[in-house]
């Protein structure tokens, strides 16, 4: 509560009356002030000077409407934007496409997992296929190796590296974005950026995300994935085919996330991890196809879905048949319960 | 409106008289608002990897601070409350600061929520297509600026007024008071929605949430007035009473109690059960596969909190070195468990059982330094304003009746008395 | 557009030092009218230039450089995305003996066939082993006297190419799952009325002999932004799901895996 002895120097209010040349001497002061504030703030703002030109938005850009706000010309118009910039970026012409729903489709994914032996090989081809950033490193898809008798993923593990799998007391549950019939993450999601679309595939429109990651807050499965940081793509194994919505390079600041790769199964194609999976253990097709693979494993087979407790309502089903586990000793004739 | 900008333009001009001490602290805000500047325009470069969040743990300090701070801002209304609800009238006088503490607190909020976006140039986006009522982070949009308008306008017009000096009429403010009120509440409930309403994250998908992001608000924030209105009383001429002080002290001693209460049923209600979705609390608290970067920080603080308690029950704290003491306590034991004790354990372990700790880098940590010494700085240069119009100093007619003179004194704390 | 956009960088140079030295010379004008500076003032104001001045210069030399935590990416070995199947077989009636390749009626034409009940050991084809369960028998899957086919249940003929009938004479259940696509795996278009959809047929996975699945080296692990350390979870650390033997489970860290690389 101490109260200075310096105000004598400024008690009372002056009636103003200054001379000349203390102005001057005042305006010099307060401008060699300014002028220090001036470049403090400048010097502040100066690693600017390092923003590549792709990051600061052109006035089409910066006005570009929401995808599904977009006539067609306008989608064209941004769709050679887009083209243009990814030339200029990685020297690869981009096939970008726009492939909309099928009719009568709605799409969902089987996995075997009696079947899954955790090679890993789906994870790797999906970052192929979908130009995911290799640095920082972005997979949409994890595998978890799970301990036999849990389907609690806090006893699972993702960095097993044994020489060879599978471990044969584990097994292996892969999870990526379940394309959820009640999705958190577009309930949440503050400007609509993600939405799902009417053939069950949750979509983002990358030039309209914020990055708030309020959709990966929200996500039960843990399927989304930001950019923290320029995605990384090494020219020579970037994926021409592309599609606005789900494979085509993305920008640092935007999220991302597993689309069934639409770019291909919208024209009638398997997604790039079915195609891969050495056991066969991905099934994936159109549910409202009564002949289709999984509408059979959805009639037949022991399916369950992962949280189901949420309410998310995933569109994808886990599933395991008669052979379930790796057997430690062969089927021999005088076996037990044989007839010797 | 001329007269409103010669206001605008002596309110500018005041800000920069004080002496040495005001023109130290102001200086050290501006550098080290500048350091979180210049923090942060490497992060427009780099993009969040500056920061340390994951994919694992996408929220961290900055939205750590930003619930801190909206609870900060709702607890003006407990100024509020007791005045024109109660008519308690100690704190009559000093619900201003209140006040003006939300609107440079709600600014600071803003500027976390911008520094966390990703793409902070596509703000805009909310103007065109804005997920109302389903997103909650739009209701917190409209609660956080509607709230900011609110106090700015009544702020605002409190010191016009004076600055005019014309009594201010209550029509034009006592009703955006009553207001004010329900929307404090509303603010900081709305941010706990934010977190509650994620099925998600089990740690998060709780019902008291709410109820004591209200009372620590409670806490920490009149704990915050009574501090800064003794510096008010020391470096202004502006009269603070003790009774002032005692008030607010009584409310922070109860939601003090009562977020005790509220912890003890929260870690009751985890620990007992000992179900799979116990496993962030027992990261917060013991740490989890040898993973134990928050245990001491919320153990500080339950300690700070249960200090601050004791402290404050006691009528020692009457003495206001004692209460100092527990106010501090308090604001810092409420700053960890409710920023880095809430958000971040809820992303540890992962959805899918992945433990990745998370340590912010000092880039981070420049940004919200730089951020909170804005913020001081707002309300440093909010209160250096007032205090003067409100007590009849500075007027437009003094202004007009001698254009050249300075009518405010430049020096403030100058006489004890008048 | 380069042009455009470093001019538009170099303007927010241009445009914060503007913008703050028009406003503060103007705001500082209240001080004009004192009549004569101060020391106190004046010190106070140099020593406010001085930090301000100082604050520049150390921002302007980068006093919090930025070390990208990226790691570079381990090089993904072209094996973990290869799409072909595990095997492939020729899906053909030959044998391969040295540098020679044989038709299997080439040699079995001339052979005298097996009576259908004898079991005898082989002399030829003694590099393949059984090991297919309860099936010691070469004759149960091969033709006893056209060696390009396969035998079903009457003693018929299946031919070489239609290796999936002869695995159905057993293994039912898992046939009528390969014939509706729930077992192995499906390539190519899953609307047959837009392309081709491939199905593999059993022994472009399994090897007849010896069928269980080989085990195969796990493509890298996850190596994410800032992951810190993460090794293979401790097995002894909670209670094993399910607790067989003894409390931290009863089994080794890997079971005696069937297969082979």
């Amino acid at each position: 509560m101490a109260h200075s002895r310096e105000d004598k120097h400024e008690s009372a209010p002056h009636s103003g009356q200054a001379a000349p040349e203390v102005s001057r001497r005042g305006f010099l002061a307060q401008g060699t002030a300014a002028l220090a504030g001036a470049s403090a703030v400048a010097a502040a703002l100066s690693p600017l000077r390092h923003l590549a030109p792709g990051d600061v938005p052109t006035v089409e850009e910066f006005f570009q409407k929401h995808y599904k706000e977009m006539t067609d010309e306008e989608k064209r118009q941004v769709f050679a934007r887009i083209r243009q910039a990814a030339e200029k970026r990685f020297g690869v012409e981009l096939d970008l496409a726009d492939p909309p729903p099928m009719d009568g489709v709605e799409f969902v994914y089987g996995l075997n997992i009696s079947r899954c032996i955790g090679c890993r090989r789906c994870v790797h081809a999906c970052v192929e296929e979908n130009n995911q950033s290799r640095a920082p490193e972005i997979q949409y898809i994890r595998v978890l190796q799970m301990e036999k008798g849990s389907i609690n993923v806090e006893t699972a593990d993702h960095h097993y590296d044994p020489p060879l799998v599978p471990d044969a007391d584990k097994y292996y549950m892969p999870v990526q974005c379940h394309q959820c019939a009640k999705p958190p993450c577009v309930k949440v999601c503050p400007v609509e950026a993600t939405w799902q679309e009417p053939d069950g595939i949750t979509v983002i429109d990358y030039d309209w995300c914020i990055g708030c990651r309020y959709c990966e807050a929200a996500c039960p499965y843990w399927a989304r994935r930001f950019n923290f940081a320029e995605p990384e793509i090494p020219q020579e194994e970037l994926n021409p085919n592309t599609a606005y919505l789900s494979n085509r390079p993305r920008q640092k600041g935007v999220m991302e996330k597993c689309t069934y790769c639409l770019q291909r199964t919208r024209v009638g194609r398997m997604p790039a991890c079915v195609e891969v999976c050495p056991t066969g253990s991905r099934k994936f097709g159109n549910v409202l196809d009564p002949e289709s693979e999984v509408a059979y494993i959805l009639q037949h087979k022991r399916v369950y879905v992962l949280k189901e407790d949420v309410g998310t309502i995933p569109r994808f089903f886990y599933y395991f048949d008669e052979r379930g586990s790796r057997y430690r000793e062969p089927i021999t004739a005088d076996g037990p319960g044989g007839d010797a | 409106m001329k007269k409103y900008a010669t206001f605008l333009w002596d309110c500018f001009r005041l800000s920069f008289v004080g002496d040495w001490r005001y023109h130290l602290w102001m200086t050290i805000l501006t550098l080290v608002a500048l350091f979180g500047l210049y923090a942060y325009c490497q992060q427009l470069v780099y993009g969040l990897v500056t920061t340390g969040m994951t994919d694992q743990v996408s929220w961290g300090l900055y939205i750590a601070n930003f619930t801190y701070l909206v609870g900060l801002a709702a607890a003006a209304a407990m100024l509020v409350i007791p005045v024109y609800v109660y008519r308690n009238m100690h704190l009559h006088d000093v619900v201003i600061f209140g006040e003006l503490l939300a609107v440079a607190v709600i600014i600071m909020c803003l500027l976390f929520v911008m520094a966390d976006l990703g793409r902070p140039d596509r703000f805009m986006h909310l103007f065109w297509r804005f997920n109302f009522p389903i997103s909650m982070l739009t209701w917190d949009v409209i609660a956080l600026n509607g709230y900011l308008l609110l106090n700015l306008h009544i702020c605002g017009y409190l010191v016009y007024c004076a600055y005019c000096g014309r009594r201010p009429s209550p029509l034009f403010y006592v009703p955006f008071v009553f207001i004010a009120i329900v929307w404090a509440i509303s603010i900081h409930t709305v941010t706990a929605f934010l977190y509650v309403g994620l099925g998600g994250r089990p740690f998060w998908n709780s019902a008291i949430i709410a109820p004591r992001f209200l009372a620590s608000a409670f806490a920490a924030g009149p704990a915050f007035i009574i501090l800064t209105l003794q510096v008010v009383r020391g470096c202004t001429r502006h009269r603070v009473s003790n009774d002032a002080l005692l008030t607010l002290r009584r409310i922070v001693q109860v939601a003090m109690i009562i977020n005790l209460f509220l912890l003890a049923c929260e870690v009751f209600t985890e620990f007992y059960t000992d179900s799979a979705h116990v496993e962030s609390a027992r990261y917060l608290y013991f740490g989890l596969q040898g993973h134990r970067a928050l245990v001491p920080w919320i153990w500080s603080a339950v300690a700070m909190n249960l200090a601050a308690t004791a402290l404050l029950v006691l009528p020692a704290s009457r003495g206001l070195r004692v209460l100092n003491v527990a106010c501090v306590l308090s604001i810092v034991g409420i700053w960890i468990e409710k920023g880095m004790g809430l958000i971040v354990p809820a992303f540890v372990p992962t959805p899918l059982g992945e433990v990745v700790e998370y340590f912010p880098t000092s880039h981070e940590i420049a940004i919200c330094l730089g951020i909170w010494a804005f913020g001081l700085l707002l309300y440093t240069i909010f209160v250096r304003i007032s205090v003067p119009v409100l007590a009849g100093e500075l007027t437009y007619e003094k202004r007009a009746a001698a254009p050249r003179v300075e009518a405010a004194p430049t020096r403030e704390g100058n006489l004890a008395k008048e | 557009m380069r042009a455009v956009d470093s001019r538009l960088r170099e303007s927010l140079h241009a445009y914060a030092c503007g913008a703050v030295s028009w406003c503060a010379p103007s705001g500082l004008v209240a001080c004009m009218s004192e009549q004569a500076a101060p020391s106190a003032i004046r010190r106070s104001r140099l020593s406010v230039c001085a930090a301000l001045l100082i604050c520049a210069c150390s921002l302007a030399f980068n006093p919090l450089p930025f070390e990208s935590p990226v790691s570079r990416p381990a090089a993904v070995p072209a094996w973990a995305t290869d799409a072909t199947a595990v095997r492939q077989p020729s899906l053909a009636p030959r044998y391969r003996a040295g540098v020679f390749t044989y038709g299997c009626n080439d040699c079995h034409k001339i052979l005298p066939a097996g009576a259908g009940d004898t079991v005898r050991t082989v002399i030829q084809h003694r590099e393949i082993v059984l090991e297919h369960g309860i099936n010691t028998w070469c004759l149960s899957c091969h033709h006893p006297v056209n060696r390009n086919a396969f035998v079903d249940d009457r003693g018929g003929e299946i031919p070489w190419n239609q290796p999936q009938r002869l695995c159905a004479k057993c293994h039912g259940p898992v046939y009528r799952d390969w014939q509706h696509g729930s077992h192995g795996r499906t390539n190519g278009y899953w609307d047959t009325t837009r392309g081709e959809q491939t199905r593999r047929r059993c022994i472009e996975c399994h090897d007849p002999h010896r069928p269980p699945f080989p085990s195969m080296r796990p493509a890298p692990g996850p190596n994410t932004l800032r992951m810190g350390r993460q090794h293979g979870r401790d097995r002894h650390e909670a209670h094993h799901p399910l607790r067989i033997g003894g409390p931290g489970g009863g089994a080794g860290p890997h079971g005696t895996g069937l297969g082979e690389e």
